[in-house]
């Protein structure tokens, strides 16, 4: 269902050499042309109105759980010259309701059916709030239909989310809370379980939250387990963190060439997911395995159980099984600020390697001192000389100190990240999924200060952020950019795109990137650096950037 | 003449039912190793001896790295033995993954080795979550395996 504008052919100026019998006419000019050799009469003008109403009727006969045996005998085109009368009547007999025809000012693009007017450009949002359904909905629909009505209460949700988020800004948290309230009461005349009803549910709840409930917004972060299982499931669901981890374990294995004890420092170990591919990798390289040590960080657990450990275990287990020398050791601590370079137990002959999935913006505080956590932890990771720091982030901007810009920035992300996860059919990941990207919402919209911890920043701020504290980028490459490809295909949803960013990579829906994966080496220092390593510390690494 | 027709017709009958394929294993073998997937599956339900040879994973190794632009190293097999042989490579990993990634006869295609390397990373992280769940540990109530969505019917 490809846009409709491109395979409209002009109906005026068709030339009489077309093979077809001498009894047809030229039709009128402003006639179709080819919908006219069919047999229908529609008029050029009429034909995104059309189009925007069979591929609504398409929807609705996939979706309709009733019999539609009926629509084969019953539904008779008695006049093909009102080929949008006899569709809207098909429409009305599943809804049960009056079509109302679109206000020419909304504009949708390419004429297709928008299920999330969030994930579009904002430009096409129109500030217009008198688009409002005429007619009461007579019962609850029970079709996931995105019929008119749905999406004026669909673009409606998104104005009131936004004027509602303004009004929480400015502390108005009485208005605040009568838009919540107008929301909940909207949010029961759309379809919740996809589209813009859905995250515009979770939004509101997050809002709700911030204005009712503050005290409750840090119990909304979940036990440890927790948190690793919605990890897990968010692993399965959708690509990110395959991408995430198959990306980084390539910069990885390229920039371990050459190298016989190598040490891997993850910042954030969860089940150690992402360890078995490099541990494969590099018993099959050319030249053998290296010997492998490595080092995961991660919150202590509460049950005393020691779960870093347990981790620690399971890989040394595969790791004896394809014969790669491993060594383990596993760092607790709440907070990667609270993890000290001497923990590491770095040694000065092996080659290391640093590994952040998603866990430096959580060092970026709302105060920019001088003695923020980042610029220490990334003082120390230089201090180490990694041979590569593998970085992976959220594509977006969610540390702007306004909140209304917040706001609105997370409502487009985490809209496209919604979309994304339509295509995942298997139950109970997508779910649980969701819960995980849930909570990922309420911390951006919920919490200030020191409990609010997603921090997301563009790539192009990282890259500001990082050359500044002494790295410099190292390009991907493309073997990379093949093998993220290729995973891409294996989860054969249409819309993710790989996208290569000068030397970084970014995994996204549709054309909004929604992660960024990137390698750094330390920039090689001209003068010799006031710290415990030695003097002069030389850039060793030789290899080649792979373009 | 007759009786020469006789028996030069039971002299070739006679020879026809000497031949038997299951007294020349070195042939049973080289024409099972040029089996697709599914032909290997049936061939193993035909007897006792067509089963141990089509259950044997060397076959299978064959077929996995059948189409293969240039041969795999030798490091490849101990590690594909550990994380579980050539069948269940093939059956859990391969096949899905080259099925999804050509749209043509997978049969005949060449595999190129970034393939054949994301499928053996794809298998690796597999195992690695069967042993998790045997082993009790932690998300033992996570029946989700990070192959599942291999399962999935491609969206056309």
């Amino acid at each position: 269902m490809g846009p409709y504008g491109s395979t409209t052919c002009s109906g005026v100026s068709r030339s009489a050499s077309s093979s077809s019998s001498s009894s047809v006419t030229k039709p009128p000019a402003d006639i179709d042309g080819c919908l006219a050799d069919a047999g229908y009469k529609v008029r050029s003008s009429d034909l995104r109105h059309v189009a925007q109403r069979l591929e609504r009727l398409e929807t609705v006969m996939v979706n309709s759980p009733g019999d539609l045996s009926h629509l084969a005998s019953d539904a008779v085109l008695y006049n093909p010259s009102d080929l949008a009368t006899w569709v809207d009547s098909l429409l009305t007999e599943f809804n049960h309701q009056p079509l109302i025809s679109l206000p020419s000012d909304l504009d949708f693009s390419d004429g297709a059916v928008i299920n999330n007017p969030a994930a579009l450009p904002r430009e096409t949002w129109t500030d217009n709030s008198s688009v409002i359904a005429a007619a009461p909905q007579q019962n609850h629909n029970q079709l996931t239909v995105v019929t008119a009505m749905e999406e004026d209460s669909g673009i409606r949700l998104v104005h009131l989310l936004v004027t509602c988020a303004e009004s929480v800004q400015r502390g108005d948290l009485a208005l605040a809370g009568s838009l919540i309230e107008n929301m909940q009461a909207l949010l029961t005349r759309v379809n919740t379980s996809c589209g813009i009803g859905k995250v515009a549910g979770y939004f509101i709840d997050a809002l709700s939250r911030r204005i009712f409930s503050p005290q409750t917004v840090g119990s909304a972060s979940g036990s440890v387990h927790e948190n690793e299982l919605l990890y897990h499931y968010f692993y399965e669901a959708c690509p990110y963190l395959k991408f995430a981890h198959f990306t980084a374990n390539q910069a990885i294995l390229e920039a371990f060439d050459g190298h016989d004890c190598v040490h891997v420092i993850d910042f954030n170990l969860m089940h150690g997911l992402q360890w078995p591919a490099l541990i494969q990798a590099l018993a099959l390289r050319p030249g053998g395995p290296p010997l492998l040590r490595l080092t995961g960080i991660g919150p202590p657990s509460p049950d005393g159980r020691d779960s870093l450990r347990e981790i620690g275990l399971r890989l040394a287990e595969l790791a004896r099984s394809v014969n790669v020398g491993f060594a383990f050791r596993g760092v607790a601590a709440s907070r990667l600020e609270d993890v000290k370079p001497w923990m590491l137990q770095v040694n000065p002959k092996e080659a290391v390697a640093v590994n952040s999935i998603m866990q430096l913006h959580r060092l970026l505080g709302s105060d920019t001192n001088r003695n923020s956590p980042i610029e220490m932890v990334l003082s120390w990771i230089r201090n180490l000389n990694p041979k590569i720091v593998a970085v992976v982030e959220q594509e977006a901007d969610h540390n702007k100190p306004g909140f209304l810009d917040r706001f609105t920035e997370a409502l487009y992300y985490y809209s496209n990240m919604f979309d994304s996860l339509e295509a995942c059919a298997m139950q109970p990941e997508k779910a649980l999924a969701e819960i995980y990207i849930q909570r990922e919402i309420c911390n951006v919209v919920c919490c200030e200060g020191a409990a609010r911890v997603e921090r997301h920043e563009p790539l192009d701020k990282w890259r500001t952020r990082l050359e500044q504290a002494g790295f410099r980028p190292l390009h991907l490459g493309s073997n990379a950019y093949k093998q993220a490809s290729m995973l891409l295909t294996l989860f054969s949803a249409e819309g993710y795109r790989v996208e290569e960013n000068q030397g970084c990579l970014t995994l996204g829906w549709h054309n909004r990137p929604l992660i960024a994966a990137s390698g750094w080496q330390v920039m090689s220092m001209p003068e010799a650096t006031t710290n415990q390593e030695a003097v002069g510390i030389i850039n060793q690494n030789n290899n080649p950037n792979h373009i | 003449m007759d009786q020469n027709q006789n028996t030069s017709s039971r002299e070739s009958k006679e020879k026809r039912s000497e031949f038997f394929i299951n007294d020349h294993i070195d042939i049973l073998v080289e024409i099972l190793k040029r089996l697709d997937g599914p032909s290997l599956g049936v061939a193993a339900c035909v007897c006792r001896l067509w089963s141990s040879f089509a259950r044997n994973d060397s076959v299978w190794e064959h077929l996995c790295f059948r189409h293969v632009s240039s041969p795999p190293p030798s490091s490849v097999k101990p590690v594909v033995v550990a994380l579980g042989g050539y069948k269940k490579l093939y059956m859990v990993c391969l096949r899905p993954v080259l099925s999804r990634l050509s749209d043509s006869d997978m049969v005949r295609r060449v595999w190129t080795r970034h393939e054949v390397q994301l499928s053996l990373s794809l298998f690796c992280v597999d195992y690695y979550e069967r042993s998790g769940r045997l082993g009790g540990g932690g998300g033992g109530d996570a029946s989700a395996s990070s192959l599942m969505f291999l399962c999935n019917t491609v969206n056309v």
